[in-house]
């Protein structure tokens, strides 16, 4: 197990998930109204939550239907 | 038929302004990284693992890795990107008769089939759209690490789990005409699904059933051939022509 | 010509019966007021209209076509404002113009122009934030927009007043009376002075008949000959006054009712109180107003 072995994964996945997590918090402060819970409850959740199982969350659970 | 790609272009803004599509497009790349990742980290893990065990008395033998290994993963992951792909579009009907908007549709005689063709098509679309992604992505990884030739009738295989999730697609459209809330549709999509999945385990009509696709990765071993799907295939094409025709049949009376 | 015709229309809802035996019709360009409390069944004829609910006997037709309950084809013919409208959110309002126009069938370069003008009418017209960032009134006035978007002969809308502030509501009644240019006007409402501000003719609806129908010429005429009332200054001058005219004096009070008599009675009334020397606090003709009409419709 080498570096090179895991940077072809690394650089993609860590590219992805800020992208998640950029979406989702734009979406959280720009939004005032959610489905469940609150603006602090999501940001925390969203930041904390394991990488992108916490905008996933925040998508199915708090974002209100347009 | 302008009508029709008019509500079409709608629902695609809906799909990209809501920012839906951006996080699926997210997801299914994950998706597609993480089989490969995780077929790469499994030797590394398992070298982790049988340390312990070695304490306990157990030895591991060298864990060989290959495309089957990441495609199998791929089998693994896909049916839960299906399931968020899925509860993504609980919705798409539901939201806008609670919602209201459709009213207007429908008072400026928009004709309904054409709704629900719109939606079908836009989900079906989507899905093509991730479901391949996620697909390529795994193919690129796995052509680079190791060699896909390992596996055989990659496209059929990958084909036929596509078509189980078009299956579902179809039961969610005709589910979304029947009930009124989107926890509803999601809970009798899920409901056929599982009756479906039970269904399975009788032995005499498993080689019928839609299900079967989602499991397809049996053929990339040489254990199954694509003749062992042939049923699967028609029937699941079948079934969800009828889905959706029935949706359109329920939903003119609605 | 009539562009709405109901004739003995009736829906019931399981045992309720939302709508009995209806019949009246919308002439050409007019402002058509539907009145009645909550519940009287206005939002269900206006749904058997559009053919949103089956009736259960009658005939509506619509510019002369009969309107069939699932086929929507008359519907051509008409704009319809729900009470609440609620539009796709992501888009802003000449996309959701436009992707109305589509549907409808209007031609592109049609579409493009009257797009504008129509929100321009409701000023809307430098909106371009979407619309899920709408206000109530704004919200209200695209629903005007769209309705009138494929010059419908009749426009109808389902208390377009009833939940918005004085400022929207004056807005909305006023885009209303233009409208009357392009098509008929039959509206519902609850709120009587909307009503008396921009109606041609009104009916009123209780519990799912018609109470009473005419135009507001006739609530005019209705008016006159409720009586007069005047109020004195001195008790003996109130006595006076009610000896004379066959006034009702309530519990020696100031006020004196007189019942029942026109204009002409009071003029002679007026010259009465100048040739004897008495000066009233106020001297009044008792109007018929709608609110009168409609406790008495309702039966309270």
């Amino acid at each position: 197990m080498n570096l090179t072995d895991i940077l072809p994964f690394l650089i993609p996945l860590a590219i992805a998930q800020f992208a998640l997590l950029i979406l989702a918090l734009r979406h959280i402060l720009t939004h005032k109204h959610y489905k469940l819970g609150n603006r602090t409850l999501w940001i925390l959740v969203v930041i904390i939550g394991m990488q992108f199982i916490g905008p996933i969350l925040y998508f199915l659970l708090g974002k209100e239907d347009a | 038929m302008r009508a029709f790609l008019a509500f079409t272009k709608k629902e695609w803004l809906e799909l990209i302004r809501t920012g839906k599509c951006v996080l699926l497009l997210i997801l299914f790349t994950l998706f597609g990284i993480m089989n490969p990742a995780i077929a790469k980290l499994t030797p590394w893990m398992m070298k982790m693992l049988s340390a312990d065990l070695s304490d306990m008395g157990l030895i591991l033998t060298e864990t060989n890795v290959d495309a089957l290994t990441s495609w199998a993963q791929f089998y693994k992951n896909i049916p839960m990107g299906l399931l968020l792909f899925l509860l993504l579009f609980g919705g798409i009907l539901t939201t806008e008769y609670q919602r209201g908007t459709l009213v207007h549709m429908l008072t400026k005689s928009l004709k309904r089939w054409k709704v629900i063709l719109a939606k079908a098509g836009v989900m079906v679309s989507a899905w093509t759209l991730c479901y391949w992604l996620c697909f390529g992505i795994t193919y690129g990884y796995n052509q680079y690490f190791w060699d896909n030739r390992a596996a055989e009738h990659l496209l059929f295989a990958a084909f036929c789990t596509y078509l189980g999730g078009i299956w579902m697609i179809s039961l969610l459209l005709l589910m979304s005409v029947i009930f009124t809330t989107s926890s509803g549709v999601l809970a009798a999509t899920g409901g056929a699904a599982l009756s479906f999945y039970l269904a399975g385990f009788i032995p005499k009509i498993t080689e019928y059933l839609p299900v079967r696709l989602l499991g397809a990765s049996g053929m990339l071993s040489g254990l199954e051939t694509p003749n062992d799907y042939r049923y699967a295939v028609w029937i699941t094409l079948c079934l969800s022509g009828a889905a959706v025709l029935l949706a359109v049949k329920l939903f003119n009376r609605k | 010509m009539d562009v709405l015709t109901l004739s003995h229309v009736s829906r019931s809802f399981g045992r309720h019966q939302a709508v009995k035996d209806l019949s009246f019709s919308v002439p050409e360009h007019s402002v058509y007021g539907f009145i009645g409390p909550n519940g009287a069944g206005k939002t269900t004829t206006m749904k058997l209209i559009l053919g949103l609910l089956k009736m259960d006997g009658g005939e509506i037709t619509v510019h002369g076509q009969t309107v069939r309950y699932g086929q929507n084809n008359t519907n051509q013919y008409i704009g319809y404002l729900p009470d609440v409208p609620e539009f796709y959110g992501f888009l802003t309002p000449l996309e959701y113009l436009r992707l109305c126009g589509e549907v409808t069938g209007i031609p592109k370069r049609e579409l493009t122009s009257r797009s504008e003008e129509l929100l321009e009418l409701v000023g809307l017209k430098n909106s371009n934030k979407r619309i899920q960032g709408f206000s109530r009134g704004m919200k209200q006035r695209l629903g005007i927009a769209q309705a009138l978007l494929n010059r419908p002969k009749l426009l109808i809308c389902d208390e377009p007043t009833s939940a918005l502030d004085p400022a929207g509501r004056k807005e909305i009644l006023e885009i209303l009376q233009s409208v009357r240019k392009y098509a008929a006007v039959l509206f519902s409402t609850h709120i009587l002075t909307d009503v008396e501000r921009i109606c041609d003719e009104i009916a009123f609806l209780h519990k799912g008949t018609l109470a009473f129908r005419g135009t507001m010429e006739d609530i005019r005429t209705l008016r006159n000959g409720r009586g007069f009332q005047a109020e004195f200054h001195r008790k003996e001058d109130a006595e006076k006054f009610s000896d004379a005219f066959l006034g009702k004096q309530e519990n020696d009070s100031l006020l004196v009712t007189c019942e029942g008599k026109t204009q002409e009675d009071m003029l002679r009334a007026m010259a009465y109180l100048a040739e004897n020397q008495i000066s009233p606090r106020r001297i009044e003709m008792l109007e018929t107003t709608l609110e009168h009409l409609f406790m008495e419709v309702i039966g309270r």
